[in-house]
């Protein structure tokens, strides 16, 4: 199969004025093509500075201190901003952001702002653009005169899919969906979720899909990273990490068992004791050691590198080796 | 939506103006009338000069003289009680019916209030609005520069300039470099707005901007820190927003992010902030104008202070802040036509 | 019942103990803070130092009672007149005679049995190369006094310059111009060594007798003097007569082009003098006008937010309509019309300062006033006023602190302006008062720089000393950044 991203020992840090806080730390993983990636873990784990750092533009004080993101062949952290502005963001890898509320400039109409970014990628005349724009503001859901509009007339749902349409209509190869239903109300948020799985099948496009909400992510993705501290716990498809067989990692296993289930009974709420780890100072060894229910000595003193168990599954626990 | 806005935040200033006008008539009435009363004697005099009074006798011109008097008495509103009074004078104000000045004239000799004050307004217009045009455009080149690189040098000196010209009186700088291109060097004209005689033609033109430089100069070096410190705060909090990563995620060029999303978007409060002060060295303008000369407004305050002509001080000061208002009104309006959410108004 | 009451009460005197020690802490923090920003503490330096000016008036200055006797011309008379600063000097070619005052001679009494003789010896050093203007003596005397003088150069030649008579029943002031007293024995004195032919073809009025006191017994001393440096002493005897004469204080005034660390206006008076009296005043303007009207604008504010409805709708009215008048024109207006006092005035930059905080303080309120309600509901407290005041004012002091301290500037300027103008209360002496004079001068046209430069560059320097302060506090505790 081929693959669509290709990402290698990336490391980003964020160079505060207390030191430098590894929020990720030396991962790697791969997308295939027509594949959709769900990102999961608790808040600070790492996964909203993976997306931006995939397009090379990690928040600042953020920078990426090493690995390589291989997109087509080529390693965009090689490139300068203008090869990266021209060439692949937006052209190669899109990103729908979180909280798309703020995500569109105040000040222009959704059609400029959308007119916009065309023009500078592609040569179009004005008629074949505006053609295009209506296209995929129609294929999100929306009717035409949403483009005279600005953004604060519209609601947070169309405004969620103003951003995806905008993510979609250079037709990259990768999208990038960073919490995109996260602000929303639960009836916008079905309707979203529909929607890009629609917009998967349809367009055969790639997905990076970011959240921490795992019901969401059981839904959407057909592979699932479980990222924990900046690290990568667990990687597996969504049957092995929701089927009945259920995870490997403790850390999933404790996560999904954290889950509320609208059907069953619930005595007590399952929760990982303690919180996540400074990642100004990781701990030494497994970064989850702390919490975890099974914790060997080899854990505190060794890191797990990420090991394929089972076909398509890759975990990093010793405990996990173990039990093969 | 818009035009709903403008037309309320109009009609409030009007009545705002209204009210003050009304309560600095109450305050100033006593010294109006002083005034008064004196203008009318002068006439009756006048009049009565002019006259052929053969064949009267002094207690029969008296006798003419005081029902002269009284008829104009009357016609001034000045039996009537004091509230009358006062409302006579609002309204003659608000009708810019100001009077007549007790020495200072008009360029063409006449003591109409409305008219020496009227002819003063263009000067001051276009000596504050070049300043403030120069100005804004430090200002927004500035500001950018500093918060591309906020704490670099261009930001640090630039904030510490701000601070020390901070309490400095706009006439006292004036002053100083009145003393020292003048004076010294004598580079520039010592005050005023034309030679004697003014050249004619283009360079006519030329002469105005020539004197204009110094005091132009004068607002520049006063002002323009500070509004690059505004504007660079301004503009600093908006790059902050995730609205300008995403436009920058979205591949479009850093020049563009900078002035037309950023800018534009910061656009209402820059537009409030320039206006505001430009508004605020009004106020100051009084000995500014003065030491230069410039015949403004400002100036005629310091004329008719000297000639203690308070006819032409209250006139001149209705119009003053008539004018205020109307900026304050006109950056309301600007503010809602530049935000799109007042513009163009709420959800759909 | 009771006992839930006893307990609400304790729990206030502990949250209030605690909460004092939080302000305390806070206070450390906020120091530790101020101290990091460089120009709070270069403002913090220079506010210091206006302080002790303002402290130490009377000992820094040459005329301790400047404030009081700044229009009395009897205070200022010996001072020359428009003298420029001493220190002008050091970079002058030719200096110019610094102005002085010979006091404290050495006295030497001698009793007679039929008079009293006062011998007083007044040492001078001249270093200059423009001559003084004049010699003045000066003493107090009374009855039957005869005074008589010389003066004994360094070149060692004695010139005998005035005998004079005085009786006066009172106590009077005894004024001898030396110089012009001296005039003809003093050109006779330079005639002794100028050439025959320069002492015929100069001109009697053209004579400076001063300059030939103070030059080289040559050839050319009549027409191209040249300075003789060097050690004067003037002896001066007074013969008393009578039981109830005598003199007292004797001096020597030697009239200088320039004077003192900010030379003198046209009036005489000793411009230094002048700046450092009107630093109190400007200080005192300043900061009692930003307290007042900052402190009424926040309570203007709070209240707002308090009470919310149509109170809100009303206050706001009024605020519209005081922040749509521009404050400098209307108070030259109204001190052309009604010449306030300088209280007055006072009261009536507040009546426009008060604006300022009232929108930021009246948000802040609001958002205050939301989660209290919130907290009110769980906690049970006492009436939601009393947590909106307790909870708000220390959190609103130290934006007040910020603004109050960017406000000063503005104060002071508006004084000055207004006593520049004239407008202003005369009996007091501010910067603005002295600008006031330069202008009725013409000072600027007369070049009389050291007259217009230092009041005005006072005024800029405590500006900036308060705008040093001021934004150092903004950027430590602005209120935008800082939301609870």
């Amino acid at each position: 199969m081929e693959r669509v991203l290709d990402v290698r020992n990336l490391k980003v840090y964020y160079f505060t004025s207390k030191g430098p806080v590894r929020a990720v730390d030396d991962i790697s993983f791969y997308i295939n093509k027509g594949e959709t990636l769900g990102v999961v873990g608790e808040s600070g784990c790492g996964k909203t500075t993976l997306g931006t750092a995939l397009l090379n533009m990690p928040t600042p004080p953020g920078k990426v201190v090493g690995g390589e993101i291989i997109i087509d062949g080529t390693n965009i952290l090689e490139l300068n901003e203008n090869q990266l502005r021209k060439n692949v963001r937006w052209e190669k890898i899109s990103m729908v952001f979180q909280g798309a509320m703020n995500s569109l400039t105040p000040a222009y109409t959704i059609e400029k702002q959308m007119l916009e970014t065309l023009r500078y990628h592609r040569e179009l005349d004005e008629q074949e653009a505006r053609e295009r724009i209506k296209k995929y503001v129609n294929l999100v859901g929306l009717s035409d005169d949403v483009l005279k509009r600005y953004p604060h007339e519209l609601s947070g749902g169309m405004k969620q899919r103003i951003v995806i349409a905008m993510a979609l209509f250079l037709e990259p190869e990768l999208v990038i969906c960073d919490e995109p239903t996260t602000a929303l109300d639960v009836v916008v948020q079905a309707q979203i979720i529909n929607l890009l799985k629609e917009l998967k099948q349809k367009l055969n496009l790639s997905f990076i899909f970011v959240t921490h909400d795992l019901a969401t992510e059981a839904e959407v993705a057909d592979r699932i990273m479980v990222m924990y501290a900046g690290k990568i716990a667990e990687i597996g498809t969504n049957d092995q990490i929701y089927g009945e067989q259920g995870p490997m990692h403790p850390y999933t296993s404790n996560l999904l068992a954290a889950t509320p289930r609208l059907h069953k009974k619930v005595e007590k709420l399952n929760f990982i004791p303690g919180s996540p780890p400074d990642l100004l100072n990781p701990p030494a060894g497994c970064r989850f050691h702390l919490r975890c229910p099974v914790v060997m000595e080899k854990c505190r003193t060794e890191e797990p590198p990420l090991k394929e168990v089972e076909k398509d599954h890759y975990v990093a626990c010793w405990r996990c080796y173990e039990n093969e | 939506m818009y035009g709903q806005y403008a037309i309320k935040r109009i009609i409030y200033a009007i009545i705002n103006y209204a009210i003050i006008i009304f309560i600095l008539s109450a305050l100033f009435n006593a010294s109006m009338e002083a005034t008064l009363r004196s203008q009318i004697e002068e006439m009756i005099q006048g009049e009565f000069l002019a006259r052929d009074l053969t064949g009267y006798t002094v207690e029969e011109i008296n006798e003419l003289k005081a029902l002269r008097r009284d008829e104009l008495y009357r016609r001034y509103h000045l039996y009537d009680p004091m509230i009358v009074r006062v409302f006579w004078r609002t309204y003659d104000t608000l009708t810019f019916n100001l009077g007549k000045s007790t020495s200072v004239t008009s360029s063409a000799g006449e003591r109409n209030v409305s008219i020496i004050v009227g002819e003063a307004i263009p000067k001051t217009a276009l000596l504050f609005t070049v300043s403030a045009f120069f100005n804004i455009l430090i200002g927004i080149f500035l500001g950018i520069k500093k918060a591309q690189k906020p704490g670099g040098l261009l930001d640090q000196s630039t904030s510490i300039l701000t601070m020390i010209v901070y309490g400095m009186p706009s006439w006292w700088l004036g002053m100083m470099l009145i003393m020292f291109f003048v004076y010294k060097l004598n580079l520039f004209p010592s005050g005023g707005i034309l030679s004697t005689p003014p050249p004619t033609g283009f360079m006519y033109y030329l002469d105005i901007l020539y004197h204009m430089a110094l005091p132009v100069l004068t607002m520049i070096l006063l002002r323009a820190w500070g509004g690059a410190y505004l504007i660079r705060n301004i503009v600093l909090g908006t790059l902050q927003e995730d609205y300008i990563m995403s436009a920058r995620a979205r591949g479009i060029p850093e020049n563009r992010v900078l002035y037309g999303h950023t800018l534009r978007s910061a656009a209402p409060p820059i537009v409030t902030m320039s206006v505001m002060s430009l508004l605020t060295s009004f106020g100051g303008a009084i000995i500014f104008e003065g030491i230069f000369s410039w015949p403004g407004m400002g100036n005629l305050y310091w004329i008719a202070l000297q000639q203690n002509d308070i006819p032409v001080l209250l006139g001149n000061l209705s119009v003053t802040i008539l004018l205020y208002m109307a900026g304050l009104v006109l950056l309301d309006l600007i503010y809602g036509f530049l935000d799109p959410r007042i513009k163009v108004g709420g959800k759909k | 019942m009771r006992n839930d009451g006893n307990k609400a009460k304790k729990k206030t005197s502990i949250s209030r103990e605690t909460r004092i020690k939080e302000f305390k802490e806070s206070l450390k923090e906020f120091w530790s803070d101020f101290k990091q920003v460089k120009y709070g503490i270069v403002g913090l330096v220079l506010l210091i130092v206006f302080i002790l000016m303002m402290v130490l008036e009377p000992f820094i200055i040459p005329f301790p009672e400047a404030g009081e006797r700044w229009s009395d011309i009897t205070y200022w008379i010996d001072n020359p007149r428009s003298a420029a600063p001493a220190w002008v000097n050091w970079f002058s070619g030719k200096k110019n005679t610094v102005h002085e005052f010979l006091t404290e001679p050495e006295l030497q009494v001698t009793d007679t049995p039929q008079f009293q003789v006062v011998e007083a010896e007044f040492n001078y050093n001249y270093k200059y190369d423009i001559p003084p203007g004049e010699l003045t003596l000066k003493a107090l005397g009374k009855g039957n006094v005869v005074v008589e003088a010389e003066i004994i150069r360094p070149d060692g030649e004695t010139i005998n310059l005035v005998r004079k008579n005085f009786n006066t029943r009172n106590e009077t002031e005894i004024r001898i111009p030396l110089g012009n007293e001296a005039a003809t024995r003093i050109i006779n004195f330079g005639r002794e060594f100028e050439s025959t032919e320069n002492s015929r073809n100069v001109q009697r009025h053209l004579l400076k007798p001063m300059e030939i006191l103070f030059s080289k017994a040559q050839e050319g001393i009549l027409v191209k003097p040249e300075p003789l440096k060097g050690d004067y002493r003037i002896n001066v005897k007074a013969i008393i007569v009578g039981k109830d004469s005598y003199i007292k204080d004797p001096e020597v005034v030697v009239s200088g082009k320039v004077f003192g660390f900010l030379g003198t206006d046209d009036a005489r008076r000793d411009i230094w003098s002048g700046i450092v009296v009107g630093t109190k005043w400007a200080i005192f303007i300043g900061l009692l006008t930003a307290f007042v009207s900052i402190a009424v604008g926040i309570m203007y504010g709070v209240t707002m937010a308090y009470f919310g409805g149509w109170v809100d709708s009303l206050m706001m009215r009024i605020y519209e309509i005081f922040v749509s008048i521009p404050m400098l024109p209307v108070l030259v207006v109204f001190s052309a019309v009604f010449s306030p006092s300088l209280w007055t005035l006072i009261l009536f930059m507040c009546v426009f300062y008060w604006t300022g905080p009232v929108l930021t303080v009246r948000s802040m309120a609001l958002q205050i006033k939301e989660e209290t309600y919130i907290e009110a509901a769980h906690a049970l407290n006492a009436s939601t006023g009393r947590i909106i005041f307790k909870h708000m004012i220390p959190q609103l002091i130290p934006y007040a602190f910020a603004n109050m301290a960017l406000s000063v500037p503005g104060a002071i300027v508006a004084e000055a302006s207004i006593s520049l103008l004239g407008l202003g209360d005369a009996s007091v002496v501010t910067w603005g008062q002295i600008l006031h004079g330069a202008m009725k001068s013409s000072a600027v046209l007369k070049g009389l720089w050291w007259w217009i430069v230092p009041p005005g560059l006072m005024i800029a320097l405590l500006g900036m000393t308060f705008a040093f302060l001021g934004f150092s506090m903004d950027k430590i505790l602005n209120p935008k950044l800082k939301t609870r």
